[in-house]
């Protein structure tokens, strides 16, 4: 399918979508949203270069190789933020005991461990909907 | 706060952690990822000894996810009942993931094999933080997780069966868990807790205020855990499933996942509930006849099969009903029974799907009237078989036998010795259909009629191990049944 | 009597188990597989209006603490769950729709009756 409307919107829009997306992750602990809707609407970007232009389109943003070591390894940078916690004296995924700055209540830097945590889970989500997407339409490999 | 005091939350981030870290590796230096995701379940097993050992020592464990007490915070719990789970869970898997490294290769193509142990990580740690955590949302979370990686370690087989049947395994399920997030809205709506404890606590004040929203949600919570672990009319997902699934997952499947539910159900029921509320509904008779009815015809079904696999799957539906017996029958000694059955079905199904495996990695016979004569060919496979056999009919020395007796025990004290001849019936059946598979295989005149490969000692190995485990629940079973009746005696 | 205005106080309740009921009975008679993942995802919706009815104040904003601002709250929690919920339900609808490519590149139908007829003949 080559519709030229499409795709011109579409190159219009997604870096658009995607700025929103990564403002909506980092604004997560002020605003309604986090780490799993912008994640997602960032994911949803790479869908729709995808579907628009062809595979190969998306695949110029993340390669499919990337995008699952992107997953795998935001998912283990979030557990040894975590462990963060323990070694620091307080509880697992533990915030300020774990000597996170707290920084100043509204200001954007103000969350300490929530705003690395939802940092992690944003790529997380948004390079498993990628994966997803990939692997649906590859099919067999 | 010593490393120690991290072990509920250490054991589930570590088994994500291998599962999340065996796809890079596996990628790039396949042969590091097996050694990883081993001594990762090695080290969650022994920190599970480690905090058994403490939990005798000095009494229950509360762990504060983050810091955050409840109502806050999701709250992790260890009393000896977890702490029994969670070592089954982990030591069985421990075991089962031996067996499966060698008998994947031939099992699933090259590739998937990564994939494999990072959904069955992912499928242990889901499985011990259900065993430890102590809020009903995060319990919602982790039946999920749960759920999606069992279908996982089934549908990667890729073929037309395993794919049809975790289908049908997920959509039933999904039934499942929307039941449960019915009921926990429920009682949400009532008490506006969510944290077992605080719950219980609130419940009986809430029990005067509305009676029906607690009995819906009760109910909603026997068909959701019903459905997850095969309770008798809803057990018509498992055979398809656990039979076509590959044999370390049929092992997995059979032998701790639908445990776990019945583990989760029995903490919602006596941790949760308060005692009036159990007293003031039947709810434990639903489950006692529903239970009984799978014990007697998960048996009868099981006669009918004609797959080796497909018969052990529905001998599934029969254990499970013991351990639900326990449940129903709501005494004392009953349930110590149907806990200890948790661990003793646990080995012996494990094992009998691994011999199972063994039978079709070495010879490719599926069918029962084609194992005649096997018994030649394959002496230690069928003498494991034999055991796991006994263990299911309950023969004295094995770990089939305590826990019956148990049960029996339990029934005859509540007053219920209907049940004591449910529970014989059963094991004549179980006979029915046992016996003759061990007479064909040993007895046989003439030859063992299909080619047979060499068994590998990789499979061997783990199966002595378990033919071993069963007759030692069976012969030194006193120390855990202390343990097991403690902890219950404390509960209701 | 007392019942109907029970109902009609509680509508929104009602509509949850309606559309629950909805859900569930799609899923376990309708044939087609993508009908049923369908249904899984209205049977969870529902569950979801629930939780968020119930954590609903009348006249309550957002649960924003903004300078100056004060008064009732809707409370957080049920939103956070639901939202830990969706995650949930959307991972299972994705798994299950990738079961199903699969499936029908097997069998060329998303029909289970067809496939049950299919796998008869053979």
């Amino acid at each position: 399918m080559e519709d030229q409307i499409v795709r011109m919107t579409s190159r219009l829009v997604v870096p658009f979508i995607q700025v929103y997306g990564i403002y909506i992750i980092v604004h997560g602990h002020l605003s309604p949203g986090g780490g799993f809707s912008g994640g997602a609407i960032f994911g949803a970007s790479l869908v729709l270069l995808a579907l628009s232009f062809n595979l190969e389109a998306g695949m110029k943003q993340i390669s499919h190789q990337t995008a699952s070591v992107l997953e795998s390894g935001s998912a283990i940078a979030f557990l040894l933020a975590g462990m963060a916690g323990v070694f620091f004296g307080g509880n697992y995924l533990a915030n300020r005991a774990a000597g996170y700055p707290l920084g100043e209540a509204g200001a954007l830097f103000s969350s300490g461990a929530v705003f690395v945590i939802t940092l992690f889970l944003g790529i997380k989500v948004a390079s498993t909907i990628a994966t997803l997407f990939y692997n649906i339409i590859e099919g067999e490999d | 706060m010593a490393l120690s005091d991290h072990f509920p939350a250490l054991i589930v981030a570590l088994l994500l952690f291998s599962a999340f870290l065996t796809p890079p590796v596996y990628r790039w230096t396949p042969r590091f990822s097996a050694p990883l995701t081993t001594f990762c379940l090695s080290a969650a097993f022994l920190m599970a000894i480690l905090l058994t050992a403490e939990v005798s020592r000095s009494g229950p464990l509360l762990y504060h996810m983050g810091g955050w007490p409840p109502p806050y915070g999701i709250e992790l719990k260890v009393d000896p009942l977890r702490s029994y789970a969670l070592l089954v869970i982990l030591g069985v898997s421990l075991w089962i993931f031996v067996y499966a490294l060698k008998d994947l290769s031939h099992e699933l193509r090259i590739y998937v094999i990564g994939w494999y142990y990072t959904l069955f990580a992912i499928l242990v740690a889901s499985m011990a933080a259900i065993a430890l955590t102590n809020d009903l949302f995060n319990l919602f979370v982790l039946m999920e997780i749960c759920t999606i990686a069992a279908c996982g370690i089934i549908s990667i087989k890729e073929d037309r069966e395993c794919l049809e049947a975790s289908f049908k395994y997920l959509i039933l399920s999904a039934m499942g868990t929307g039941c449960y997030l019915l009921g926990v809205a429920m009682l949400y709506m009532a008490t506006g807790y969510l944290n077992f404890d605080l719950l219980n606590g609130a419940l009986t004040e809430a029990f005067s205020l509305y009676p029906r929203n607690i009995f819906t949600a009760a109910a909603l919570f026997i068909v959701a855990f019903g459905t997850k672990s095969a309770l008798f009319p809803l057990h018509v997902w498992l055979p398809d499933a656990h039979a076509s699934a590959p044999s370390p997952s049929s092992a997995m499947l059979s032998g701790l996942v639908i445990k776990v539910f019945a583990i989760a159900l029995f903490l919602i029921f006596y941790q949760v509930f308060p005692r009036e509320i159990l007293n003031a509904v039947p709810l434990t008779e639903i489950v006692l006849w529903l239970a009984a009815a799978g014990v007697m015809f998960g048996s009868i079904y099981a006669m009918l099969q004609a797959d080796l696999k497909m018969m052990l799957a529905y001998s599934s539906i029969g254990q499970i009903g013991f351990i639900f017996l326990g449940l129903g029958l709501d005494q004392e000694l009953a349930i110590t029974g149907g806990l200890y059955h948790v661990m003793v079905h646990a080995i012996t199904k494990a094992m009998l799907f691994m011999s199972a495996g063994v039978i079709i990695y070495t010879t490719g016979v599926r069918k029962i009237k084609d194992l005649a004569g096997i018994g030649r060919a394959l002496p230690i496979t069928m003498l494991a078989f034999t055991v796991g056999s006994a263990s299911m009919i309950g023969l004295p020395g094995t770990g089939g036998l305590i826990s019956k007796w148990y049960l029996a025990l339990g029934a005859l004290e509540a007053g219920r010795p209907l049940f004591v001849l449910v529970i014989l019936a059963s094991s004549l059946l179980n006979a029915v259909y046992y016996m003759p598979i061990i007479i064909s295989a040993f007895m046989h005149q003439g030859e063992f009629e299909y080619k047979v490969r060499p068994v590998p000692n990789m499979m061997k190995i783990p199966l002595i191990i378990g033919a071993l485990a069963v007759i030692i629940t069976g012969l030194l079973s006193r120390p855990v049944i202390v343990m097991l009746q403690e902890a219950v005696a404390s509960m209701l | 009597m007392e019942i109907l205005q029970g109902i009609i106080n509680n509508y929104y309740y009602m509509a949850a188990i309606i559309l629950f009921v909805i859900g569930m009975h799609t899923m376990l008679t309708h044939a087609n597989m993508i009908k049923k993942v369908i249904a899984m995802n209205i049977m969870d919706a529902s569950v979801f209006l629930l939780f968020v009815a119930v954590g609903y104040r009348y006249g309550g904003q957002a649960p924003i603490i903004v300078e100056g601002a004060d008064g009732v709250y809707a409370n957080p929690l049920p939103g956070a769950l639901i939202l830990t919920g969706i995650v949930v339900a959307v991972s299972v609808t994705a798994y299950a729709l990738s079961l199903i490519v699969k499936i029908y590149r097997f069998y060329g139908t998303c029909d289970y009756d067809e496939i049950c007829e299919l796998r008869s003949d053979e």
